[in-house]
Formats: structure tokens, C-alpha cells, sequence
């Protein structure tokens, strides 16, 4: 598979990208690196659960299933009376056809309870990690470029403070104030929830009301990501501030908005590359703390309730696509940096 | 932060505006803990699952909400035969499922079929219910026949869920185990209960039930209800406050406390049928070979005499106060005392007071003597050594419990340490006998075999967890468990705590409580179960959500006519003066209002950029 993508993407880019020398091999090489991570990482997965303490059927079936015989046919049904390379052959083979098993839990196929729980998990932490990209930066662009300025001062302090404030305590914050309430103000948004049980959530009244709902929590983590971004921002165009060639770019009678954005933050951009591609990466793990304050049924929710039981195919399945997420997203920051900054490619 | 400001201005403005009409009464709960974990009533386990199969489906016999003892459902009346191995149901007639094909007593001896079915999904959660049945037959649409090869205890308890035939039987072996029996296309769930499930997936959040208007039982009045499923309790209850929800279940007794001092909430700590206990290894063996000894108990906890003078070192009522806030009472067997009719309450000569000397007195009896350093030796003369404790890192009461054992313990001059394990941990540590002493709980049903069942011999590697065997309690349970006569069973299910109590496989610490809280400024005539002093929902059976009605209209609560003769008492009455709430309609159109001002202003700003670089853009 790689050998044929591998020329397409060299003859592509080649063209497209009269910067490049190496462009192309270097592409190659990441995109095989990552494919053998990928594959190692679908090895581990299957026994890195396994050792996972508890007893599927009796955790679930506690005062429920109360013989033995009525354990084993449950075991029996949901593939878990195999013995373990049994079941690991099983496991590859269904991998590969895209059939990530049953959940133990809620006995439905894993690959539709993902499905279910993707998109609360990309709405909330992919919204979150946008906004507090897009703050951050500008943030810290400002703050660096004012260096030592009352913004400057403002900024980074506003955003430590809240970076160090636990999110779930934030987010309680958040629900004691405009979710409940304070003073003369009404609460005006919804304590929890993705969306109000009464609507369809596929309506527009629906996808409104899930907006709405959305608010809090992604103002919470966004607050609570936002000196990621700002700190590395800042920091790495600090580095930038007293090199020559942005005396260059003002001797030759630019602006200084304009020798802040098209000379230092390009250079300045690198670093933080990295750490945009690499939590983009995280967002499909989702996000605990922010997901149980707010009862937003995510993926972040989904492999903690999954671990207790624990089942198995669930939390292969989460993690697939969490370690999934980061190797393409390691990967876009790679051919990101390269093309960027071209010493890398050797 | 921009919008969240620019919302606390506006908001100031939404104090005018009209709240919209509601002509349909809705009851919105809030459920905390698990989730539903399937709406197939073969294949769920957790307990709002039984909640959501409870308003769809019907069941041959239901509970009484005095004492939980069987009632009458879709059966009518029933008859035994002499000898006990025959049971026929006369089925109601005129029931109908949703879909208008009416229900039979074939349906009932569809749905047992398949949990009868040996090795089957569908019975992995009811067959307990069938033990004994060899044969269901439904000789015309008004009778069901179950045939035993042994008179079985339990009946006529048959809390199964019963589904149409006419749906189920396209439904193949294979596929049950992962059939939903969810609402598709907009089309709700066909079952014959006071309710329809018209939106809801199994792993989801949010459940809409409507009312069944042609229900048998009377049509509910209420139009809706909509359960919203919370991760945290702080949450739930400022969504109550605030009146997002009418209802929240499983909060604290610390929460209850605040809420009680609310206007227009009403909010108790009801008795549920639950007790927690410190279980002790009695002497961990595999079943697998043959009885043989696994795990490495202390010699002291197999010793059922050092088990029992234990039990004289417990301070409950501390335990009750500090741990359980005051929510519970002092536990004493494995029976819960909402079972009136079978719990065995110690007599006075016989219960554990909280008397260290009488303890001590009873450990030196035994052997258990002090050595020169102050800590008790086995009889042997060696020392005991170090007790492990275990207890289960996602519950604080758990914790608190091992943490105030451990001293009382070393009142009595026993080393002890505490261990904290996750529930799945402890569980694997539990079957490999790798401990001295535990805590944990259990549920009780309304019908205590299984319960029993646990601390029989054969269950050990099963469901008993600590491994206790005892012949004589053994023939008592199978004498109960075929018992035909009632006054007969009830005084040998006494005679088995008697023995459990003495031999003290479990210390039973407390019976638990579950917090609730209700706005009954809106809603009235929710009635515990048990009557008095029970729970308001997850009952056992849907009562409430059937006879609940709007507080406007609650000097007619329906409650005394509906049970079996029973007077019930205690129910929610409805209060006034509650705090005003806004509507969710007015807070979601200020929202918009502040989203779109934000996009106004926002825009305003980009623009205004745009136009102070235009030059150098050039």
C-alpha cells in the first residue's frame, strides 16, 4: 500500500511545491514510519487490556446472573469463553474488516457507540481546542510583541491563573453562576447535557439547542486551554524579537504590524506547529473531567465507564482511535515542519 | 468571556418577556450513576434500564408499594396445584400493545420460552425467576400454565418484562444479543406499558417517554416524561434548583439537607432494599478443583467465633452518623428490614452493641489473648499479624467504613492495614481469596432466595464473596427455597440469618438510603415504597409515574384505592410559593440574542481591521 502511495505523493507534491528538494522521500519516510506505528500499536492493543483487573460477567451481572451457567452463556455470546489467542485471531481478523467487536456494556456494536459518542467529543473539544488556538495565539503574539505591557501582564497572568484552576472546578463555576444563577442575574444556560431531551437533535431547533447547551463547557476548557497555546506563542516570538532580520524588515520602511506578521510570527509559528497538530491529535480522547461536570456523553466518558467494567472491545476501540488521532496528527505536524522549515528533511 | 458577560447584561432584559404556553405536563427527572445500559429487556443489567422497561412493558405479577410483596399485573389471578409443580395464570383480557395488536397469554409464554432456552442471552438476567420451570403453555389467549419439577419458592414473583410476540419472534437467537429494541423511524417501541418510548438509544443520555392513553392500569396523568442522565451530582442538583428538572435521584444526604430548606422541593433519604457489609474470607477455595484452599487468609477471620466478638467492636451508630451523614440505620442480617415479613431481628441476649469489653471478653475466650506488646495471638500463641482490609477507592463510604475498622480493631489490640482497590481489582482479588476482610454491599430483591442463595456452599467461586459453607444453612435454604408453606418458610428464612448472624460471614454495617429530592411545586402524590419510609422512584414496578399528578391538581391523589386494599400514606403533597423559574424557551432566545450580537460584534471588529490595513494590503 505505502510503495503506491509513496510515488503519487512524491510526483504530487513535486509539483505543487517548487520549494521541496527531498520533499517527496521525506514525505515517504513519515508516512511509513507512521504506518508502522499504526501496526504495532493494533498488536499492542489487543493484550494491553487484557490485563486489566475484574470479570466482565460478573461486574456487569453482579446480583443479576446469579449461576454459573447463566455467566457462561453470556461469556459464550459476547466472545469472551475463547481462550486468548483464540480470541486475538479473532480480534485481527475483525480489525481488518472494520468490525471492532460488541460492547460489553451496552451490547451493541463498538464501532456505532463510537460513532455515537465522536461528534459530542469533536464538538466539544475540537470547538475548544479551535478557540483557544486561535485566542492563545493572538494573545500571545500581542503579549510578546508589547512585551511587558498591562495586556502582556493581563494576559499571561489571566491565563496561568486559569490554567492552574482544575477544569472540573471551573466548570462547577460556570454552573453556579449562568447555569444557576447569582445575585439579580438568572442562570440563563443549561446546567448539563448535550442537548434538552425534548427536542430532536437533528432538527434546527435541536442543533440550536445543542449549541446552547455547548456553551459552558467549551468556554470552560477553552479558558482552561487557552496558556497552552498563549505561553508557547509568546515565548517563542520573544526568541524572535531581537534578531537581525527584523531590523531588516523595518529598515526597509514597514509597518510594524506588518514585520510582526509576515517576518517574526512566521518564524515563531514552528513550536507552536507542534503543539497545534499534536492536541488536535488528543481531541478524539476526549475530555474527562469537562464530559462529567457537564454530563456530555463523550468518548472522554465512554473508556472511563469502560475501564470499571472492564470491556474490553470498548476501550480497544477508543483506544484505536486515540492513538489513531495522534500518529495522524504527529504526522501532519511532521510534513507541517517539513515544508515549513527544510532543514528538518534530512 | 465576551458572550458570557455581554449574556449576564441581556439577561436583565428577559425578566418581561412572556414565558411560552405549555399545554403538555411534563415531568423531567434527573438520573445520576449508570446509565441504561440496553433498552432489550433481555439484555440490560442496570437498574434504570428496569426503569425504562418498566414503563414500556407489562409483567405477569407486579409488587405492592406497602411491602413489595407480589401483586397483580397482566395476571389477574393465579392457582397453584396441590403438590406445588403446577401454576396457571389467568392473563387480563382487553390489553393491547401499541401498535393495537392485543397481548395474550401467548405472548407471556413466548417471552419465558426464550429465557427458558438452555444457554440463551435472554437468560442470562431473568432465569433466576424461572428456576425450576420445566414447560410454559399458554392453552388458550387467557391462560398460562408453568410446569415445575419442584415447588419453587419464589412464585408467583415474575418480574419479566413481557414482549409481543408478533415483533420478537423475526428477532433470531443470534441477533437478540445485540438487538436494541429501540424507537426507529420516529416509531415507538412496541410494548403494552403505561408508557411509550418515542426517543432514547441505549448508551445515550436523554429518554422521552408519552403516555399510553389507553393503558389498562388507567391513563397516566401525566403526558410525558423525559429523563435527563447526569455524571455529577453538583450538576443535577443546581439543574433542580434551577427547575431545569422536577426530580433527581441518588444524591447525597448532605445534598438532601440543603435541599430541604429549598421553597417548593420537597427531599427525603428513603430506605432502600440495599445493606452494606465488611465481608471476611471464611476459607477461599476453588471450585474448580474440588474444594481444594486458594488464596492466603488470615488464620483468625476463618474462625467464626473471632468473626463474631468482632462485631461487639463496631460502633454503628458513629459509623451511621459520620459515614452515612445520618442517611441509614444500623445493619444486623443480610435481609433488609423493609422485608418486614422475613427480616430476623436479633433480640437483645443476642445483638451487637458497641462493648469493646464484651468483644475482648469473647477474643480471650476464644484464645485470642493478649501478648506482652499489647496485640492479641492465635490461639496457638502465634501472632496474628497484620489484618488486610480492603476497600473500594469509588466509594467514599467504603473507604470511611475500612478507615474506622482499622481503629476499632486496633482498640482491641488487632494490627490492621486498609487497601484500596477498584471495584474490577477487588473482584479479582476477592476469587483468589488474596484477602482478610472487604466492604462492600448488595441489593436485595423483594424476595430474598437469592440473596440467601449467595452464602450458600455451592455458590462459592459463583456469587458468594466470602466463601462461607455451612451444611446446616444449606438444607435450611433448599427447604425454603421448595417451600409450599409460607408461615414455614418465613421462620426458616429467619432461622438462616439466626445462623449467618452467629458464624458472622458479613458484619451487615448499615442499610442504606438513597437521597431524592422532588419540586412539589409541581408535582404531587409521589408515593414511597415501601410505604412508609421508601423511595420515590426506581421502585420496584412504575407506580408514581402512573398516579403522579401536577401539583395544581393534587388534592385528589390517587393512592389510596389503587393496591390491593392497602392505605398508603406519606405521599409527596404539593407545596406553593416556590421560586420562580424562567422557562428554557426565554433562556434559549436571550442566548441567540447574545450569539448574534457576538457575530455582530465581532464582525464590526474584523471590518474595522480590514479597513485600517486596506492600504497595506494594496
Amino acid at each position: 500500500m505505502t510503495l503506491v502511495a509513496e510515488p503519487g505523493l512524491v510526483s504530487a507534491e513535486s509539483e505543487a511545491q517548487p520549494r521541496g528538494h527531498g520533499y517527496g522521500s521525506y514525505v515517504g519516510r513519515k508516512v511509513l514510519g507512521s504506518l508502522g506505528s499504526l501496526l504495532f500499536m493494533l498488536l499492542v492493543n489487543f493484550f494491553l487490556f487484557r490485563v486489566l483487573p475484574g470479570d466482565p460477567a460478573r461486574s456487569l451481572g453482579r446480583g443479576r446472573m446469579t449461576t454459573d451457567a447463566q455467566r457462561e452463556a453470556f461469556n459464550k455470546a459476547y466472545g469472551l469463553s475463547e481462550p486468548l489467542p483464540q480470541q486475538f485471531l479473532t480480534f485481527l481478523k475483525n480489525t481488518f474488516t472494520g468490525d471492532l467487536g460488541i460492547s460489553l456494556q451496552y451490547r451493541i456494536p463498538v464501532s456505532e457507540l463510537i460513532r455515537d459518542r465522536l461528534w459530542p467529543t469533536l464538538l466539544l473539544v475540537g470547538t475548544s481546542t479551535i478557540l483557544a488556538t486561535v485566542i492563545g495565539v493572538y494573545l500571545g503574539i500581542k503579549g510578546a510583541w508589547n512585551r511587558g505591557s498591562k495586556f502582556d501582564n493581563l494576559s499571561t497572568g489571566g491565563s496561568l491563573i486559569l490554567y492552574s484552576m482544575p477544569e472540573w472546578f471551573l466548570g462547577l463555576l460556570f454552573i453556579a453562576t449562568f447555569g444557576v444563577g447569582f445575585w439579580i442575574f438568572p442562570g440563563i444556560f443549561p446546567t448539563g447535557g448535550l442537548h434538552s431531551p425534548d427536542v430532536d437533535p437533528n432538527s434546527v431547533q435541536g442543533v440550536l439547542d445543542t449549541m446552547w447547551h455547548l456553551v459552558l463547557p467549551v468556554t470552560t476548557l477553552t479558558l482552561a486551554y487557552l496558556a497552552d497555546y498563549l505561553l508557547i506563542m509568546r515565548s517563542s516570538l520573544l526568541d524572535e524579537l531581537g534578531e537581525d532580520y527584523l531590523q531588516t524588515a523595518r529598515a526597509k520602511g514597514l509597518r510594524d504590524v506588518q514585520v510582526r506578521n509576515r517576518h517574526a510570527v512566521r518564524n515563531a509559528m514552528l513550536p507552536t506547529t507542534t503543539i497545534i497538530a499534536l492536541n488536535l491529535g488528543f481531541v478524539v480522547s476526549g475530555a474527562i473531567t469537562v464530559e462529567t461536570v457537564f454530563s456530555i456523553p463523550g468518548l472522554g466518558l465512554l473508556t472511563t465507564e469502560a475501564i470499571q467494567v472492564p470491556d474490553f472491545w470498548v476501550l480497544q476501540g477508543t483506544f484505536l482511535i486515540a492513538a489513531t488521532g495522534v500518529i495522524l496528527a504527529n504526522l501532519a505536524a511532521n510534513l507541517v515542519y517539513g515544508w515549513l522549515d527544510p532543514r528538518v528533511r534530512t | 468571556m465576551l458572550g458570557l458577560l455581554l449574556a449576564s447584561l441581556v439577561s436583565g432584559l428577559a425578566i418581561g418577556s412572556p414565558a411560552a404556553a405549555k399545554d403538555k405536563v411534563v415531568f423531567h427527572v434527573g438520573m445520576l450513576g449508570e446509565g441504561v445500559d440496553s433498552l432489550n429487556p433481555f439484555l440490560g443489567f442496570q437498574a434504570p434500564s428496569y426503569e425504562m422497561w418498566g414503563l414500556t412493558y407489562d409483567y405477569l405479577t407486579g409488587y405492592t408499594m406497602k411491602d413489595m410483596s407480589p401483586a397483580p399485573g397482566l395476571a389477574t389471578k393465579w392457582t397453584t396445584s396441590p403438590d406445588g409443580k403446577t401454576w396457571t395464570f389467568t392473563v387480563r383480557s382487553g390489553v393491547k400493545f401499541s401498535d393495537g395488536v392485543p397481548l395474550t397469554a401467548h405472548d407471556v409464554a413466548f417471552t419465558y420460552d426464550r429465557i427458558l432456552k438452555k444457554g440463551s442471552v435472554e437468560g442470562t438476567n431473568w432465569l433466576s425467576y424461572l428456576n425450576g420451570v420445566t414447560k410454559v403453555t399458554a392453552p388458550n389467549d387467557a391462560t398460562v400454565v408453568l410446569t415445575l419439577k419442584q415447588p419453587v419458592a419464589t412464585l408467583p414473583l415474575l418480574p419479566i418484562p413481557i414482549v409481543p410476540e408478533h415483533i420478537w419472534k423475526n428477532v433470531s437467537e443470534k441477533e437478540v444479543k445485540t438487538y436494541k429494541a429501540e424507537p426507529t423511524n420516529g416509531k415507538p417501541v412496541v410494548g403494552s406499558g403505561p408508557f411509550r418510548l418515542v426517543q432514547g438509544t441505549a448508551d445515550g443520555s436523554t429518554f422521552r417517554f408519552e403516555a399510553n392513553p389507553d393503558y389498562w392500569g388507567g391513563t397516566p396523568h401525566i403526558d410525558e416524561i423525559d429523563f435527563q442522565f447526569y455524571k455529577n451530582d453538583d450538576s443535577a442538583v443546581q439543574a433542580l434548583i434551577k427547575g431545569e428538572i422536577d426530580f433527581v435521584e441518588g444524591i447525597t444526604a448532605l445534598e438532601v439537607k440543603s435541599l430541604q430548606s429549598q421553597s417548593g422541593i420537597t427531599a427525603h433519604n428513603g430506605n432502600s432494599p440495599g445493606f452494606d457489609e465488611i465481608a471476611f474470607n471464611t476459607g477461599s477455595v476453588s471450585a474448580a478443583k474440588g474444594g481444594h484452599p486458594i488464596g492466603n487468609p488470615n488464620p483468625a477471620v476463618l474462625d467464626p467465633k473471632f468473626r463474631h466478638a468482632l462485631g461487639y467492636a463496631l460502633n454503628l451508630p458513629q459509623l451511621i452518623q459520620k459515614v452515612y451523614q445520618g442517611a441509614g440505620l444500623p445493619g444486623t442480617t443480610i435481609v433488609p428490614p423493609v422485608y418486614d415479613k422475613y427480616h430476623w431481628d436479633p433480640p437483645s441476649d443476642q445483638k451487637f452493641t458497641y462493648d469493646l469489653a464484651k468483644a475482648g471478653a469473647l477474643l480471650d475466650a476464644a484464645g485470642y489473648t493478649k501478648g506482652s506488646d499489647g496485640q492479641r495471638t492465635l490461639p496457638n500463641g502465634k501472632p496474628i499479624g497484620t489484618l488486610r482490609l480492603a476497600a473500594r477507592s469509588d466509594s467514599p463510604t467504603s473507604l470511611n467504613t475500612m478507615d474506622y475498622f482499622k481503629q476499632w480493631l486496633s482498640d482491641l489490640g488487632i494490627k490492621s492495614q486498609v487497601s484500596t482497590y477498584s471495584s474490577s481489582q477487588l473482584t479479582d482479588e476477592i476469587y483468589q481469596g488474596n484477602f482478610d476482610a472487604f466492604q462492600w454491599g448488595w441489593f436485595v430483591e423483594p424476595d430474598p432466595d437469592s440473596m440467601l442463595s449467595y452464602m450458600t456452599c455451592g455458590q462459592r467461586q459463583g456469587s458468594s464473596d466470602s466463601f462461607y459453607c455451612n451444611p446446616q444453612y444449606d438444607k435450611l435454604y433448599q427447604q425454603q427455597h421448595i417451600a409450599t408453606d409460607e408461615t414455614q418458610r418465613t421462620a426458616e428464612i429467619k432461622k438462616m440469618q439466626e445462623i449467618l448472624y452467629q458464624d458472622s460471614p458479613y458484619l451487615v454495617t448499615a442499610y442504606s438510603s438513597v437521597g431524592e429530592a422532588v419540586r412539589s411545586d409541581r408535582f404531587a402524590c409521589l408515593v414511597p415504597q415501601p410505604n412508609p419510609g421508601g423511595i420515590w422512584i426506581e421502585q420496584y414496578g412504575v407506580y408514581n409515574y402512573i398516579h403522579m399528578k401536577p401539583a395544581a391538581d393534587a388534592g385528589t391523589c390517587d393512592a389510596a384505592t389503587s393496591t390491593a386494599g392497602d392505605t398508603l400514606t406519606g405521599a409527596v403533597q404539593a407545596t406553593t410559593g416556590g421560586s420562580s423559574s424562567s422557562s428554557a424557551s426565554t433562556g434559549f432566545l436571550i442566548g441567540a440574542g447574545v450569539v448574534i450580537l457576538v457575530l455582530l460584534v465581532g464582525g464590526g471588529v474584523i471590518a474595522m481591521r480590514r479597513r485600517a490595513t486596506a492600504g497595506d494590503r494594496e
